[in-house]
């Protein structure tokens, strides 16, 4: 267990003494509070573990027991109240056979109430997953936890209009940056070259907006920011906005039909904008 | 654009931004906070590039993706520019056709707003009654921009009241004009923030370190104003903070927000790293020698983190037990240091009225009650929403001259104003003003903004249930009147509902009320027993129907009402029975079906899905 210590170490590195956060963060990587980690925490921060306990129990985001794989919230708020809130707890405590609060034993699915998401218009609202369903009757309960146990976002990817195959060029020569003997997700990959440390090398990232699959020569590490090229006049591609995920300076292209596409150099990040 | 040295320059750059022609095209507006996105605006704005893509049409039409507009009952819609023409419930497949009509400046008749009654759509926003009725300062800027782009803010005129104060910094000018403003706290409590400023600013000495926090908490479920400006205007808000830590003589400011609010954070952060790019935040502001940076909090889930001493312990790193008032935080708060807290809609004002001016500012709303107030909507409402209005309009217009009246031909019976800590007016009050002093009166709280509109279907014993369940939970649990006291009055609230209770139930009500107010240590333990004593003045029929004949009148206390299928009706689909989670319905096909009354646990799903309204609702006992 020697992850545990460095990951609390980081931790109070990126927020100093503020508790609240140290705890968020340790939530978000384990999906709950493991008592070695509060046990950690204390001893780092040089507090009494029963202060540290008291805050993990007080504050009502905060876990104890680990999660399930899909998170279930029902806010229940006095709008979505109104609107028959309870019914859709009920409805998912029986489909689930579970009460909120409590983990299905096959550890799929978590249930939680939550006091109010600020989404009271379109209420009842269900979270799952970081998605938003909205109007929510007990009647399509059943439907909603179908979709999720098989995946929501999986759509065919050539029906599904909501996919942009985009062809994009250089900002400085102009020259085409797509690749269509080496397609990616059924359409022509985009080409550039890109460099970390003293690697340098191919990169193809698919040309539909929305998927962030790609190819490379060489394995980069989460979290690595690369410089990127075109590899046709040898430019770097540097762009003028910043990613909205991580503040890294962003690649632009060109995109034919007007408009520009930018992606964020950092391995792993999903940050990208499209502008028309 | 790299970090600007000097606040000549900064005047140069924002000048030359304004100065840019704006382009002569029609302009969609996509709202996407986090109901549109709720409600499928990441759809319909996929497919909106998707098509100016493949027709190469970005010179003939430009997309603006903007925060909430407040016109949530419409979600996904569409606003083309510059007629301001509005496409309600747009659905995927509709999109080219709108774009196309907005190049060609045709509009689509049959998709617009329509107005009831009439054959006629309406043309633009400023018809719609919801708009027309409204006066929507803060919120109409939100249509402007898009919030992660500081351009739009600079080209909206956002940071002109910045540059004013930056240019030449004068702390007592600026308490002055709030205070000649007459802003109130828009947080619930309206105390004027003038004077929270003027004290902050005289406490302490010149090396005393202060701060400025931004309380973005929002607790009061039903409420989400606050959401929609951060979200949708971060840097208004940041503006706003700018402004108040010059006033008082901050260096810091924290912007506490609730953690159940992701996209708000996100916006946040990325305005804040625009700012400080732009060099209008950090050390040293656009080459003065006034320090003022930001940095944002994230809430865990605790409702009394609204609480302004809570608030500060939470910053700390504590467990959010409010403590005793004086001190108040502007002598003594984080840290020990003088903080100045002021609600997210407050700090979003200041920008306002020091461009506008204090005496502007105050030509609206009515004396003691100046300027508007961001209310959220909800509940049962034809037109639920963000409404901006003067202070001073009465209930009656909002809820019917707004919110369009009830929905589905059934009778208004109440608002709940003010959340937890508020009550509930009855309907033959609806022609009160919406102001501090006449809300309070009344039994209720102005809050932070909620207004939820009640029904016939709406019990009000049921209400009283939910908030004091809600506030059981929500307690820190120092007081043992808050404690205790909430706990015993919603114990007593579910025997009423469950058809167990005793007339002697509602003195005793009455009288923990009182004791709790009066006993407890901070707002949430004092105003919590308000949804009871308000719905027991006004509503008490409710509560001796429940107790003496054990009805609930409204049909929604489940302990007291039953399902039965009418047989005249049932065609015997079987979908019921298939559907019923208990297996409580049985029948064969084709004939009549019947529910087990001993199996059923009133979910009422039967009743939601039988489209012959074959399935009835009715009190179980008489």
């Amino acid at each position: 267990m020697t992850e545990i210590p460095s990951l609390v170490e980081s931790l109070v590195l990126r927020h100093g003494s503020h508790l609240i956060a140290i705890l968020e963060d340790i939530q978000e990587h384990h999906s709950y509070l493991p008592e070695d980690t509060l046990k950690q925490v204390a001893h780092r921060l040089e507090m009494p573990l029963r202060d540290v306990y008291g805050v993990a129990t007080f504050y009502k985001s905060f876990r104890l027991t680990p999660r399930g794989e899909h998170l279930v919230s029902v806010c229940v708020g006095t709008a979505c109240h109104v609107r028959g809130a309870q019914a859709i707890v009920a409805e998912l405590a029986s489909q689930l056979g579970i009460k909120p609060g409590e983990t299905t034993c096959d550890k799929a699915f978590s249930l939680e109430t939550v006091n109010c998401l600020g989404a009271c218009a379109v209420g009842p609202v269900v979270v799952i997953d970081g998605k938003y369903f909205s109007k929510v009757k007990a009647t399509n309960v059943k439907q909603i936890l179908d979709d999720v146990s098989s995946g929501t976002d999986k759509t065919a990817i050539q029906e599904d209009k909501r996919v942009i195959p985009v062809q994009v060029n250089c900002p400085r020569c102009n020259h085409s940056f797509m690749d269509p003997n080496h397609p990616i997700d059924g359409h022509p990959s985009i080409r550039v070259t890109i460099s970390f440390g003293p690697k340098h090398g191919w990169h193809r990232l698919s040309s539909l907006y929305g998927s962030y699959n790609f190819e490379s020569e060489h394995h980069r590490p989460l979290g690595v920011v690369a410089h990127y090229f075109c590899p046709h006049c040898h430019t770097e591609l540097i762009g003028v906005s910043e990613c909205p995920e991580c503040g890294t300076t962003m690649v632009p292209m060109i995109v034919r039909g007007g408009g520009i596409a930018q992606v964020c150099p950092r391995r792993g990040c999903r940050g990208h904008m499209l502008d028309v | 654009m790299g970090r600007i040295a000097f606040v000549e320059d900064f005047i140069n750059y924002r000048q030359l931004i304004l100065d840019e022609t704006e382009e002569n095209k029609p302009c969609l507006v996509i709202s996407a906070g986090t109901c549109g996105q709720a409600s499928g605006a990441n759809d319909i704005m996929r497919i909106s590039k998707r098509y100016i893509l493949e027709n190469n049409l970005h010179d003939q039409i430009s997309l603006r993706i903007t925060g909430c507009l407040g016109f949530c009952e419409m979600e996904p819609f569409i606003l083309v520019e510059p007629n301001n023409t509005i496409y309600p419930k747009t659905k995927m497949e509709d999109v080219p056709g709108i774009i196309d009509a907005s190049i060609a400046g045709r509009t689509l008749e049959e998709k617009i707003c329509q107005e009831d009654g009439n054959n006629r759509g309406y043309c633009s926003l400023e018809e719609i009654p919801f708009f027309k009725n409204q006066r929507r300062t803060l919120l109409a800027r939100n249509q402007k921009l898009d919030p992660i782009r500081i351009l739009h803010y600079l080209r909206a005129g956002g940071y002109a009241a910045f540059e004013k104060v930056i240019s030449n910094p004068d702390p007592d000018w600026i308490v002055s004009e709030i205070t000649r403003s007459g802003l109130r706290g828009r947080g619930g409590a309206g105390f004027p923030t003038g004077k929270k400023w003027k004290l902050a600013r005289e406490t302490g000495n010149g090396f005393t370190r202060k701060f400025v926090v931004c309380n973005a908490d929002e607790g009061d479920p039903g409420a989400y104003m606050d959401r929609s400006l951060l979200e949708g205007n971060p840097h208004s808000i940041i503006e706003g903070m700018i402004i108040a830590g010059i006033a008082i003589g901050a260096s810091q400011g924290y912007v506490y927000v609730r953690n159940e609010y992701p996209l708000t954070i996100k916006h946040m952060l990325i305005a804040l790293r625009q700012a400080r790019d732009l060099g209008i935040l950090g050390k040293g502001i656009l080459g003065t020698n006034i320090d003022f940076d930001i940095e944002i909090i994230k809430g865990a889930g605790a409702f009394v983190c609204g609480e302004e001493t809570a608030l500060i312990r939470s910053i700390e790193g504590r467990i959010a037990q409010p403590v005793q008032r004086p001190p108040y935080p502007v002598e003594k708060g984080v840290w020990g240091c003088p903080t100045c807290i002021n609600n997210a809609e407050t700090l979003a004002n200041v920008p306002v009225i020091i461009s506008m001016g204090a005496d502007e500012y105050a030509k609206v709303g009515t004396p003691n009650n100046r300027g508007t107030k961001i209310f959220s909507l909800v509940g049962k409402i034809r037109n639920t929403g963000l409404v901006e209005v003067p202070l001073g309009i009465t209930i009656r217009e909002v809820v019917y001259g707004i919110g369009g009246g009830p929905q589905d031909n059934k009778k208004v019976k109440a608002v709940q104003t003010g959340g937890p800590s508020g009550g509930c007016i009855p309907e033959s009050m609806f022609d009160l003003p919406i102001d501090y002093e006449s809300l309070a009166q009344a039994g209720s709280i102005m809050g932070s903004g909620g207004m939820i509109v009640m029904d016939e279907t709406t019990c009000m014993v049921d209400i009283a249930r939910y908030y004091t369940n809600f506030l059981q939970g929500e307690s820190c649990g120092k007081c043992s009147t808050c404690r205790e006291g909430i706990q015993r009055m919603n114990e007593i609230l579910t025997n009423i509902a469950e058809g167990r209770g005793q007339l002697e139930d509602l003195a005793l009500l009455e009288e923990l009320g009182k004791v709790v107010r009066e006993a407890s240590l901070c707002g949430l333990g004092q105003t919590a027993p308000n949804p009871v004593l308000s719905t027991l003045r006004y509503f008490k029929d409710e509560y001796i129907s429940h107790i003496v004949e054990k009805k609930c009148p409204a049909g929604v206390c489940k302990a007291l009402i039953m399902y039965t299928i009418d047989a005249d009706k049932c065609t015997g689909c079987g979908l019921c029975r298939k559907k019923c989670s208990q297996g409580a319905i049985e029948g064969e096909p084709k004939k009549p079906h019947s529910i087990a009354q001993d199996t059923c646990v009133t979910c009422g799903m039967c009743y939601e899905l039988c489209t012959f309204n074959a399935v009835l609702k009715t009190n179980r006992e008489g």
